[in-house]
């Protein structure tokens, strides 16, 4: 099944201006929604759509409050609707939108919807990096730190569930819809990607006790680890709350940097993370300190080196 | 005794860590009593009186709630909210009433109002470093 990622959240939330303010100072850009809606993407389409809680127009919130009300994957194309529509039909009720849309819950009743991607193809450069011993990767006078680089999130990357039943959620997604298994934490969950991303995770869980089951984070992709620098000291000199990061996991290798944010959730912003094949074998540890992370740092107010001590001539 | 420890004693400040005037109603403000740079506690006004929390989240260790300077508050300003995870607390009294702290509640920091400032009263502990052992 060619699933691509996911390509839009639908959140329902209590305080739309903060919710928009939020997402446009994360680097999101608002694009065309229906009424009542706004939608923040991306470079490459992918995104969210907010609507106020109470809008009649969202799925059936969960039962924790939890403010995620949909997930849209995006697939290849109308064979893989088909053979997704036709899988999950088995055993329960899918409903077709107009456009083709897909919609019904997944194993452990999130809402879910499958749609031909509407992802842009991007066609950008990576971060570009000089390494001694290699050809320079920037040619000469091409100037690395670009204070006023733009610094945009290019895509959505992954989303990570709290959920109450993880082998039942993940067994969906493995057995279902042919997610793979990159990695495993024993004591959370697996990293999973669909079959037409390579990405080391599209989507993540963690097991906890029914009352949390909803959103732990949302990730999207950066160009590189300086462009995740830079939004990310953008985000707390606005005065956000940076709540883990940055740092680089070892599952994944993504560079990571996670704030609050008023949608109840933490939005990362992450970079360069690994690509597997179907040659690529799992990995088994448990989750602690030392195995999600290379290392981390804590954001402080710039500074920078000068002569004498203060007071000193 | 540990670096920080040296640095940021637990003791109780002698000075007004803000005035009530500076917190407009039904609104929220972080603190940073010790000068840690970072607010370890924040404190919600109700009309005349104050609420006051540390900057942790019950959920995880040393979490901290606000999802920017001074916003520890849903939408509708009814309870306070992590934003981290969506936790909502009563301003009243810090238990969690839905998402993950429920059963848990805040962990209150003592504050009295004085000629329209607020002190802390008891002893107050440093927030945002870990303890270390030595
Ligand atoms: S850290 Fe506060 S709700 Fe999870
Ligand atoms: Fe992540």
């Amino acid at each position: 099944m060619r699933i691509v990622g996911p390509d839009e959240l639908v959140f329902g939330v209590d305080d739309p201006a903060a919710c928009r303010s939020f997402l446009a100072d994360y680097g999101l850009m608002e694009a065309p929604a229906p009424d009542g809606a706004h939608f923040f993407e991306a470079l490459d389409g992918t995104g969210f759509t907010l609507r106020r809680r109470d809008d009649p127009a969202l799925p059936a919130p969960l039962r924790t409050g939890s403010m995620l009300r949909l997930t849209v994957w995006g697939v290849e194309d109308q064979a893989s609707l088909d053979a997704i529509e036709a899988e999950l039909s088995r055993d329960r009720k899918v409903d077709k939108a107009a456009d083709g849309t897909l919609r019904c819950q997944d194993d452990a009743g999130f809402e879910i919807a499958f749609r031909i991607s509407t992802r842009r193809k991007l066609d950008l450069p990576a971060e570009m990096i000089n390494s001694p011993g290699a050809k320079p990767g920037r040619p000469a006078n091409v100037i690395g730190a670009n204070q006023d680089a733009e610094a945009r999130p290019r895509t959505l990357s992954h989303i990570v569930y709290f959920v109450p039943d993880m082998d039942k959620m993940a067994n969906f997604y493995i057995d279902r819809l042919k997610f793979v298994v990159t990695d495993k934490f024993n004591n959370a969950g697996p990293f999973l990607r669909p079959q037409a991303n390579w990405d080391h995770h599209c989507l993540f869980m963690i097991q906890t006790p029914e009352y949390m089951q909803g959103l732990e984070h949302v990730a999207f992709h950066m160009q590189g680890p300086t462009d995740l620098m830079l939004a990310g000291s953008r985000m707390v000199k606005k005065g956000y709350e940076s709540f883990w990061g940055p740092g680089r996991h070892k599952f994944g290798s993504n560079w990571f940097w996670y704030f609050n944010s008023p949608l109840g959730t933490h939005i990362e912003y992450d970079a360069d993370m690994d690509l597997h094949d179907d040659e690529w074998e799992a990995r088994y540890a448990d989750i602690q300190p030392e195995t999600a992370q290379m290392f981390l740092f804590e954001n402080v107010e710039k500074w920078t080196p000068g002569g004498p001590p203060p007071g000193k001539k | 005794m540990t670096l920080h420890q040296r640095r940021f004693e637990t003791v109780v400040p002698d000075r007004p860590i803000g005035r009530l005037d500076d917190i407009a109603d039904g609104h929220s403000r972080g603190f940073d009593p010790l000068g840690e740079g970072r607010d370890t506690m924040f404190v919600v006004r109700r009309g005349g009186s104050v609420f006051a929390y540390r900057n942790h989240c019950p959920h995880y260790d040393r979490a901290r709630m606000a999802w920017k300077k001074d916003e520890f508050m849903n939408g509708d300003r009814s309870q306070i909210m992590c934003s981290a995870h969506g936790a909502l607390f009563s301003i009243e009294d810090g238990a969690c009433t839905q998402g993950p702290c429920l059963g848990l509640s805040l962990y209150p920091v003592a504050v009295e109002l004085r000629d329209g400032e607020i002190w802390i009263t008891e002893p107050y502990a440093p927030g945002f470093w870990r303890e270390r052992s030595a």
